[in-house]
């Protein structure tokens, strides 16, 4: 988790699913796993995960290879691409959503941004040793 | 409290989307739950642009303005390079603009309607049909969702029907159906 008083200015990618309450800017690439923006979260960055559910702020495009949600409290604006695409009573979205269901997920590309990268490389930075899977690049 | 209306006009929409077209739909409104789950079930290859130009009436030049209307409208609506639409949904946009307005929006859309596009719209019969203030999501191929706006909307004057037609060049009348209190609900076609 990045807790509510972190601040990240750069690239987040791992191997594990991810809640952030605080605040990120940069790149947020979690592959395979879940992003969940809390209520106090935070984020100008664009997202890429399986599953993201937006509780807090997003400014930046959204990806979501299985699905994204975003909830009553969830306010965004940026371009959203998902198969299923869910929003809820009281959510703010400013922008398009393209869901194509001919594009599975096992067909959307998942690739590491550095050709050859490992995508689960033990991350240092804030809050690594208790996020053992994330990547935290500085921007 | 919302309330759910049947529509005759709504299943024209989507009778001309062949089996696996990719379809770019632009909603004239802000997103609704309901719309977005609609299409998130449907299956449709689809690519939904939100435009809330509800939010920006009125939408009509005043002295003193720096943009014209046309510039503004220029502004409102900048799509990507190459975007066209498939199925435009008007909702009751057209009761809220004059008639520089809707030419200003016509010529912004008309070059970004895809062959055969279609659209669809609420309009007045008569023109002292009352101000529902309302906003519309899909529930169904044929089902509407009415929701309270918050707050009345600025500007309402709809215009005659057969002027409307006029305004909206680009576009053909290909069904109108009259519902209660003089309103008319509209499924346009590109080509006209």
């Amino acid at each position: 988790m990045i807790g509510p008083s972190i601040e990240i200015k750069g690239s987040v990618s791992g191997d594990e699913d991810l809640v952030i309450q605080g605040k990120v800017e940069g790149t947020i690439d979690l592959g395979a796993h879940e992003v969940t923006v809390g209520e106090s979260g935070r984020v100008n960055a664009d997202i890429t995960a399986r599953t993201v559910r937006i509780d807090g702020e997003v400014s930046g495009d959204v990806r979501g290879t299985e699905k994204v949600v975003i909830s009553k409290t969830g306010n965004v604006k940026g371009n959203i691409i998902a198969p299923r695409m869910t929003l809820e009573d009281g959510a703010i979205f400013k922008g398009s959503i393209d869901m194509d269901p001919g594009e599975s997920p096992a067909k959307v590309s998942l690739a590491p941004k550095t050709p050859g990268a490992a995508p689960a490389a033990p991350a240092a930075g804030s809050g690594g040793d208790k996020n053992p899977g994330l990547d935290l690049k500085q921007g | 409290m919302s309330e759910q209306q049947s529509s005759k006009l709504l299943p024209g929409l989507f009778d001309a989307i062949a089996e696996d077209q990719r379809v770019n739909v632009l909603n004239i409104g802000p997103a609704l739950p309901e719309t977005v789950a609609f299409f998130s079930g449907s299956g449709y290859r689809c690519k939904l642009f939100f435009l809330d130009l509800f939010a920006e009436l009125p939408l009509a030049f005043e002295p003193g303005d720096e943009l014209t209307v046309q510039q503004r409208m220029d502004e409102l609506m900048d799509f990507p390079e190459g975007t066209s639409f498939d199925l435009c949904l008007f909702w009751d946009l057209f009761n809220y603009l004059d008639e520089a307005a809707i030419e200003a929006f016509m010529d912004c859309l008309r070059p970004r309607l895809a062959p055969g596009a279609r659209g669809h719209a609420f309009a007045v019969h008569n023109t002292r049909s009352p101000q529902q203030a309302q906003q519309f999501g899909i529930v169904d191929v044929d089902q509407l969702r009415l929701r309270p706006r918050p707050a009345p909307l600025p500007g309402y004057a709809p215009n005659p029907q057969a002027r409307l037609q006029v305004l909206l060049r680009g576009l053909t009348v290909k069904r109108s159906v009259l519902l209660a209190q003089s309103r008319l609900e509209l499924l346009l076609q590109a080509g006209g």
